[in-house]
């Protein structure tokens, strides 16, 4: 399986919505924030990129909350892109 | 469009064009129209696409990443094609025959083209997929 492919299928995240919840930041703002581009920031919320362990701490850092507040992996079947999982809140 | 797809077009257009460039000269400059490849000269730019200029963010680590994966597929195919040529040689020039020289230079000329145009397209085609240009 692709990195991407693998990306789309076991790893979501929240960071749409927690752009929203975080004073509706904009994705270059947050792409700034997090020193990667806006492209990046795009191809993380349509789920088709993982993120590297240092990009995940800064994402979370960004929004105040734990790897896990940002992104949820799933071993079993996907679900919605950009939804919460299994183990959101955890 | 970011430095990364941008270097890509270049890339892509710069040795599309040679290639064009060199077989149109063919037939009227014969082996001369080698010298066309110097074109690829052009190639030397390419850094200046990853320029930093201010704050902006030019290349992150996805973008490296596609890069890195791109050269790859650029080795592989030329690797694959590599292996073909040096098996259909023996068949052209037999067994106990001799490989001309332009033709192993031509060799490393067309591997050059290979590598950096698989590895362009191969750019494109993950941004592509990857939807970076989305929104």
């Amino acid at each position: 399986m692709s990195p991407e492919a693998e990306a789309r299928t076991s790893l979501t995240n929240l960071i749409r919505k927690l752009r929203f919840e975080h004073g509706e930041m904009t994705q270059q703002a947050l792409a700034e924030r997090v020193g990667v581009t806006r492209q990046t920031i795009i191809a993380l919320e349509a789920g088709k990129y993982a993120p590297s362990l240092l990009l995940a701490f800064r994402l979370a850092r960004a929004f105040g909350v734990g790897i896990e507040g940002v992104f949820q992996y799933h071993d079993g079947e996907p679900e919605g892109r950009g939804e919460p999982g299994p183990h959101a809140g955890r | 469009m970011n430095a990364s797809q941008r270097f890509a077009w270049f890339t892509l257009g710069v040795v599309g064009l040679t290639v064009i460039l060199v077989l149109l000269l063919i037939p009227m400059l014969g082996r001369g129209a080698f010298g066309a490849l110097g074109f690829l000269g052009l190639l030397g730019f390419t850094p200046l696409f990853f320029l930093q200029r201010g704050d902006e963010v030019v290349q992150d680590e996805r973008d490296i990443q596609i890069r890195l994966s791109s050269l790859t597929i650029a080795y592989s195919v030329f690797w694959v094609l590599f292996v073909l040529g040096a098996m259909t040689a023996p068949a052209v020039y037999g067994w106990s025959g001799s490989v001309p020289v332009p033709l192993v230079l031509g060799a490393v000329w067309c591997g050059l083209i290979v590598v950096q145009g698989v590895m362009a397209l191969a750019i494109l085609i993950q941004y592509r997929r990857g939807g970076s240009d989305v929104a």
